[in-house]
């Protein structure tokens, strides 16, 4: 019951246009075919998106889903906003969240741009091929299992390890050291998801223009310079783009991957906003204050994309949209 | 696996994992009402004294009015009888399997049932299925779930308006508002089995009281009880066959534990000494066990499980063991659903588990591992003397029937309940527990052993309808039937009740999740990550935010309904 807030203004033009002075029926009339088009896909954003909406009102109740219902169970008025806020779960696991979005925003987003320049410059296409499919594949694998394989690789009974007692030395365990949590899930979500996200740069890339590096050689410029000066530019919307909407997304890092190990390195360093909303809500039945989390998360997230983008409008990029 | 023994092995396995039963709802309209006449608040919704969300309990004369009688069976003799409070044990299969259900119980009905499942489904369509449900006379359409994440899908089904006609809850599960939901979702039993009702199902009827004490919710009849095992919730096991060859001493005390825990641990070889033995440790150092049972009575007031030194004690004895590194390192990652794979291939001696694993891993590693012996430690107590035991529920699985159903249809589910809750040694149990002879088993010296339909069809689900009395039986392995059975005696001497014992509370919503914290704390403190100091910031936390006032209210019931033990 996330509200879907972050992504409601983005979607907003789906709407018909804002009645025009003089020639609303005239305008009806000419784009009618456009409106019909559109309708199906309004009516499943009203149905998913809008009307899901109205239980955002669980937050302000004393909600009971088996006695009384959405619309019977007592209105609380803030009570469950202040219970949130008293709780120092509460808080901790937003200063997990926003450690972990900055530490994927810096070692996790430019991974697949540096894989996807890497790629790039492979001439082979076979080995091109070969490469990227086995860059994609660990994106199919489910949590569960990625996280087995790292604790079969780096937990204190797995191959590493045991390697290194092996060979005399003492083992080690990073699947429990709480200190580096962050920095693994980083890792695991690297991973997992760096050659996927290699897709969408490569596309980009495909669209330059050939000529313009073989214009630049013959001037001279080096494998550097060409690609400071053709390749990035050429990415930059899309890097901006995925950026802004990476930042809108980005109180939401990952809920069934932490989830996984939250036992292993207990919920101090490991709670974040969607695990905390799941163990108040789903797992204790404390509804009303679940939903008042994810409710302030939804509007947080609101505030970082409008943010996002107006600094991508500062930069000169279109972002996701201009009024 | 006969004989209803995935559940326990779950409810040990599970609990450490579910155990967050919160805002729990309401209960006996007499405890709502004499809150009326005090003048307590009420939220008046939906008109019920049951939506008040206050809690309670239902004892002494109501109680009464709604238990079935108990009529007990004469299908066979156990070779075990109990003593201190044991299951009954059968090694042996009786020469002639009696009939406790005269023609099929159903006409003709089709039901649908919400039940976890554990272990590898069997296909939806089986020769199995088809063989009970014919017996039956009526068609079950079974809606599994994985056990282990049950609860997380049960919320959202109850709410929802296509309730199964049968739905199985397991206590673990009751967490958030489920209690509420049973007794608005589910029909009230009473009348139809309430007193000598009962008796128009014998097989019912033989189920012990003290497990339809706990199937009473909301003031009414409503559960079918799964009986448990007193001691079957926390087993401490280790690989007796290792423990020979190695010439390991079983310990007597917690230094001895720890002792040869570090003797064992050898991570070079990957072996190490235990799993996490959390749940043991709360027994050796006699903790009350879990909510709503953990309340003392010391000095005519009440004490919290939180309060006591033991619970102390058991926390600092279980961090030496993590942080004297004998805990598997997987175990300490918090992978504690493959403890058993990890103590079946040697890489962990001791564990932890539910009773159902000594049978369960006793049958898995029969033909891959014959060596492989599985055994219970006695507990000991702080300091190796005896050890004070609390007794478990004597039921924490239950399924319910949809208030939607009609009168008749109700009669025949309880009729097909009636059958399925047919004891040991009678040919219904045979074919729910084991299926048709020749297809899904063979006899071989006198017991029943699967054949490979058999371990692919006949897994437990007809089971989480009802079962019979706790038994152990298992007659193709009759050496886990005396092991087991010895150590619940010796270990029944030293058990004692709880003080709310066997009574089906509900705490109010407001103090529903206050114990949540210590979960995760516990968590913390044995792997070093929090000290025993935060546990006790934690205790005047809890104290505070309504500890106190739930002592009090604990107080009152106790008074009002006198204690269980």
């Amino acid at each position: 019951m996330r509200p879907g807030t972050a992504s409601a203004p983005e979607r907003a033009p789906a709407a018909p246009p804002a009645p025009a002075p003089g020639g609303r029926w005239h305008r009806l009339r000419r784009d009618r075919s456009l409106l019909l088009m559109a309708l199906p896909a309004v009516g499943l954003l009203v149905l998913f998106v809008y009307v899901p909406l109205i239980w955002i009102t669980v937050a302000f109740k004393d909600y009971d889903p088996y006695v009384s219902g959405l619309w019977s169970s007592p209105w609380t008025g803030l009570e469950n906003i202040t219970l949130l806020l008293e709780d120092s779960r509460f808080w901790d696991a937003g200063a997990n969240t926003l450690a972990i979005t900055f530490l994927q925003l810096v070692l996790f987003f430019p991974v697949p741009i540096a894989l996807a320049l890497l790629l790039n410059s492979l001439l082979s296409e076979r080995l091109r091929g070969v490469v990227q499919s086995v860059l994609y594949l660990p994106h199919f694998f489910s949590w569960v299992l990625v996280i087995t394989v790292f604790q079969q690789m780096l937990g204190g009974a797995g191959l590493l390890s045991q390697l290194l007692r092996a060979r005399g030395y003492e083992g080690f365990d990073l699947m429990t050291d709480p200190g580096a949590f962050k920095f693994l899930v980083t890792a695991q979500m690297v991973w997992k998801d760096a050659g996927w996200g290699v897709i969408v740069f490569l596309a980009a890339l495909s669209s330059v223009n050939q000529d313009l590096y073989e214009a630049a050689a013959a001037d001279g410029a080096g494998r550097w310079r060409r690609m400071w000066h053709i390749t990035l530019p050429a990415l930059r919307p899309v890097i901006a783009l995925l950026l802004v909407l990476r930042v809108g997304d980005s109180l939401t890092v990952g809920f069934e991957q932490i989830l996984l190990q939250r036992d292993a390195v207990g919920p101090g360093a490991s709670e974040v906003f969607d695990t905390y909303v799941w163990w108040v809500g789903l797992a204790s039945g404390d509804y009303g204050v679940a939903a008042a989390g994810g409710l302030v998360k939804g509007l947080f997230s609101l505030v970082l994309v409008l943010l996002a983008n107006k600094v991508a409008h500062l930069l000169g990029e279109q972002g996701v949209y201009r009024k | 696996m006969p004989n209803s023994q995935a559940p326990d092995s779950v409810s040990a396995q599970s609990r450490p994992h579910h155990p967050h039963s919160r805002r729990t709802f309401l209960a006996s309209t007499a405890v709502a009402a004499a809150a009326v006449a005090g003048g307590g608040p009420l939220l008046t919704g939906c008109g019920a004294a049951e939506s008040t969300g206050r809690g309670g309990t239902t004892s002494g004369k109501d109680l009464k009015k709604l238990l079935p009688t108990y009529v007990a069976s004469k299908a066979s003799e156990p070779d075990i009888p109990g003593r201190n409070g044991s299951s009954p044990g059968f090694t042996r299969v009786p020469e002639e399997l009696t009939a406790s259900v005269s023609g099929k119980p159903g006409k003709g009905g089709t039901y649908t049932a919400y039940t976890p499942l554990w272990g590898t489904p069997p296909p939806k369509d089986s020769a199995y299925y088809r063989a009970v449900d014919e017996a039956l006379g009526a068609r079950i359409q079974w809606r599994t779930q994985d056990g282990n994440t049950y609860g997380e899908k049960l919320g959202a089904v109850l709410a929802s308006d296509d309730v199964a006609d049968i739905v199985c809850v397991p206590q673990w599960e009751m967490a958030g508002r489920i209690h509420g939901a049973i007794s608005a979702k589910f029909a009230d039993l009473g009348p139809y089995l309430s007193g000598d009702k009962v008796k128009k199902y014998p097989n019912l009827a033989a189920i012990p009281t003290e497990a339809w004490q706990m199937s009473v919710f909301g003031g009414r009849l409503r559960g079918l009880p799964m009986p448990a095992r007193p001691l079957g919730g926390v087993v401490p096991f280790y690989r007796q066959d290792v423990f020979e060859k190695e010439g390991y001493e079983v310990p007597k005390s917690p230094d001895a534990f720890l002792a040869l825990a570090k003797e064992i641990t050898r991570p070079k070889s990957r072996v190490w000494a235990c799993e996490d033995m959390w749940w043991s440790a709360q027994i050796i150092f006699g903790c009350p066990p879990e909510k709503p049972y953990y309340w003392l009575e010391r000095d005519g007031k009440l004490v919290n499980k939180f309060e006591t030194d033991a619970y102390l004690e058991a926390l600092e004895w279980t961090r030496k063991l993590f942080a004297a590194k004998v805990v598997h390192p997987d175990a300490v990652a918090g992978k504690a659903n493959d403890a058993a794979v990890r103590f079946t291939s040697g890489q962990s001696l001791m564990m932890n588990d539910g009773d159902a694993k000594w049978y369960g891993l006793t049958a898995e590693q029969k033909d891959v591992n014959p060596e492989f012996v599985i055994q219970a430690m006695d507990f000991f107590g702080p300091d190796g003397g005896d050890p004070v035991i609390y007794q478990g529920a004597p039921a924490s699985i239950w399924s319910f029937l949809n208030k939607k159903l009609s009168k008749a249809q109700i009669e025949e589910c309880l009729a097909i309940a009636d059958f399925i809750a047919a004891p040991y040694g009678t040919r219904e149990q045979r074919l729910v527990d084991y299926g048709v002879e020749g297809e899904h088993h063979t006899i071989r010296d006198g017991a029943p052993v699967k054949t490979e339909l058999g371990v692919k069809e006949v897994v437990d689900t007809y089971r989480f309808i009802v079962s019979a009395e706790a038994t152990v039986s298992y007659p193709d392995h009759p050496q886990v039937v005396k092991d087991y059975c010895g150590w619940m005696q010796r270990m029944g001497a030293h058990m004692r009740k709880p003080l709310f014992f066997g009574m089906q509370i509900q705490e109010p919503n407001r103090y529903a999740s206050l114990a949540t914290p210590f979960e995760d704390l516990a968590k913390d403190v044995v792997r070093g990550r929090k000290s025993l100091r935060d546990v006790q910031n934690a205790v005047s936390d809890w104290r505070k935010g309504g500890g106190d006032k739930l002592r009090d209210w604990y107080a009152e019931l106790l008074e009002k309904n006198g204690s269980g033990v």
